[in-house]
């Protein structure tokens, strides 16, 4: 019995020995170990990637303030420049923001929703009205009730398709807000709020949506030459900011193969809705020269549409002997009073310039070569003609002018008086 | 006429030596935390906290009669509240204790610790108006004379 109460006490005191040995502690030691832990709930405040696990931060941060109450004199002499509280507050702020941050992105997330919910609604009228408009483009016999049922349909469509690449534009201007804010590498936090929002928007999936129907609106209606500019100008701010969020996605997606492939379509889908803009603008133009029958080489490009007109106004050039001059007249006034100085001078060469499709030497320079065709088709010759008769007609007038002064000094002209 | 004369000279050498000897009391010097710092290949260290840069190359030549061997290594410092610096570091059988002089500092005292065993793994405590050193189970109270207990 005394052995044991013996054996007890033994390990009483050894305890407390040992006790004492492990509160021996360096002051430096307890400081550091106490800014350590602060850096990491730092971290971990920067590196959070819900509310939830801002909450249990905060707990932690709780946790440790209670852990070191009992230094706060020697915290307080040692975090200089802050101390004890003011780290606290410090971190407990960063947390708040934090918060307030994941708070922003539910908010957002509620208007990603609601945003993905009227995308769906637009996607889903225009494709019933695309299917509209094809039925009606079929119809062989068109009426005056169709052709204007069909130009509602189009009106309307056009209406909803600029109202829905509104709406995704919006997702997209937010999800590039994001990526402003953090422009160097992205911590885990910030990546999952990046592919909640995507994933709420629905983004890949609504871009390419808003793709694929301007395309299919352009073939199933008779796009004007200012549609087609606006298309373009949309077309060139949506692909800007496409450029600078696709690099970022890709980064940001790298370990997605389903979604790296669903953003290299993408960046496919806006080359492919540039070049039929394109192609539907150097259509258009094209038609423009076989409806009048002028045998202009097909161009896709500017500069083959430089060299197709130049081509056609040096073989005229070197027909004329060989036509019949009313023939080449014909030409030329077809050319440029109906096609070139009509529709394509006034209303294509400005867009196509704006968009630099096509120079501005290039179209001085066609327009130099019309001049010198002019020259051999009317040759200036018949200007002359013109220059001599005005001036014969100018000095038969003068010499009129003249004759009759001439006269009148004969009439003023006194008799001699007979003596 | 006398006393007049050795009086005004009294006066004058007690001006004399309060204008010589001003000095301001009390001041405090202590760091609350050692400072934990590492020696760079010229042999200097640095604190910035206080602004104290100082060479300590003669500090290993005087602990280890080796003035080559301190890149790198750690050197523990720490100010009382008088203004005596106490440095030590791993292996030291000593703590030094210097007292500022003009552009460096002048060793006051070398306070032995251990004769046998070099200190493993020592660090100073602010115990004002004593230092505290403690090595794993080991605890010394110093003061700038000594240890105290």
């Amino acid at each position: 019995m005394i052995k044991n109460k013996f054996s007890i006490l033994l390990v009483l005191f050894t305890a407390f020995i040992l006790n004492q040995t492990v509160s021996a502690q360096s002051d430096y030691d307890k400081t550091q170990n106490f800014k350590n832990r602060y850096k990491q709930l730092e971290e971990a405040v920067k590196n959070a990637a819900s509310l939830d696990e801002c909450n249990v931060i905060s707990e932690n941060i709780a946790t440790l303030k209670e852990k070191f109450t009992g230094d706060i004199p020697l915290l307080d002499k040692s975090l200089y420049p802050d101390n004890f509280e003011s780290s606290f507050s410090r971190i407990e702020r960063a947390l708040e923001i934090r918060k307030g941050d994941f708070n922003q992105i539910v908010g957002l997330r509620t208007e990603v929703g609601s945003l993905k919910d009227k995308v769906s609604e637009i996607s889903q009228t225009n494709a019933g009205l695309l299917v509209q408009i094809k039925q009606l483009n079929i119809k062989s016999t068109k009426d005056a009730q169709t052709i204007a049922s069909l130009q509602k349909l189009v009106s309307q469509l056009k209406a909803n398709i600029a109202q829905r690449d509104e709406l995704v534009r919006g997702i997209v201007d937010s999800l590039l807000e994001q990526f402003v804010k953090s422009p160097n590498t992205l911590n885990e936090a910030e990546k999952q709020a990046i592919f909640k929002k995507v994933d709420n928007g629905n983004l890949f999936f609504n871009i390419e949506r808003t793709i694929s129907d301007n395309i299919q609106y352009m073939k199933v209606t008779q796009i004007t030459p200012d549609d087609l500019s606006k298309m373009k100008v949309q077309y060139k701010d949506f692909n800007k900011v496409w450029r600078q969020i696709g690099p970022k996605l890709s980064a940001v997606y790298l370990d997605k193969k389903d979604k790296s492939m669903q953003i290299a379509n993408i960046d496919n889908m806006f080359g492919d809705w540039n070049s039929r803009i394109d192609d539907e603008m150097w259509g258009q133009i094209n038609k423009l020269f076989r409806e009048k029958k002028l045998a202009v080489l097909p161009f896709k490009s500017g500069d083959q549409f430089y060299n197709s007109v130049n081509s056609f106004i040096d073989d005229e050039i070197k027909n004329l002997n060989v036509k019949s001059s009313t023939e080449s007249k014909n030409t030329f006034y077809v050319f440029t009073d109906s096609v070139y100085f009509k529709t394509i001078q006034p209303v294509w060469i400005p867009i196509l310039i704006e968009n630099k499709m096509m120079s501005t030497a290039n179209k001085d320079s066609i327009e130099k070569r019309i001049g010198i065709w002019k020259q051999k088709v009317a040759p200036a010759k018949n200007n002359i003609i013109y220059i001599v008769l005005g001036a014969v007609i100018f000095i038969l007038i003068v010499l009129l002018i003249l004759n009759i002064r001439k006269k009148k000094v004969i009439i003023v002209q006194e008799p001699p008086k007979p003596e | 006429m006398r006393i007049m004369k050795i009086l005004s000279g009294l006066i004058l050498l007690a001006a004399f030596e309060s204008c010589s000897s001003v000095v301001l009391k009390p001041a405090d010097f202590l760091w609350p935390i050692e400072s934990v710092l590492k020696v760079d290949n010229k042999g200097y260290i640095e604190e910035p906290r206080y602004s104290i840069i100082v060479k300590v190359k003669t500090l290993f030549f005087e602990e280890f009669a080796d003035s080559n061997n301190f890149t790198g290594k750690e050197i523990r410092m720490i100010r009382d509240k008088n203004g005596y610096c106490y440095m030590t570091g791993k292996d030291f059988k000593n703590v030094y204790v210097f007292f500022p002089v003009e552009g460096g500092f002048k060793l006051y005292e070398k306070i032995l610790i251990s004769e046998d065993k070099g200190l493993s793994n020592p660090a100073f405590n602010q115990k004002s108006p004593y230092i505290e050193l403690i090595d794993g189970k080991n605890k010394y109270l110093l003061q700038h004379k000594g240890i105290v207990r």
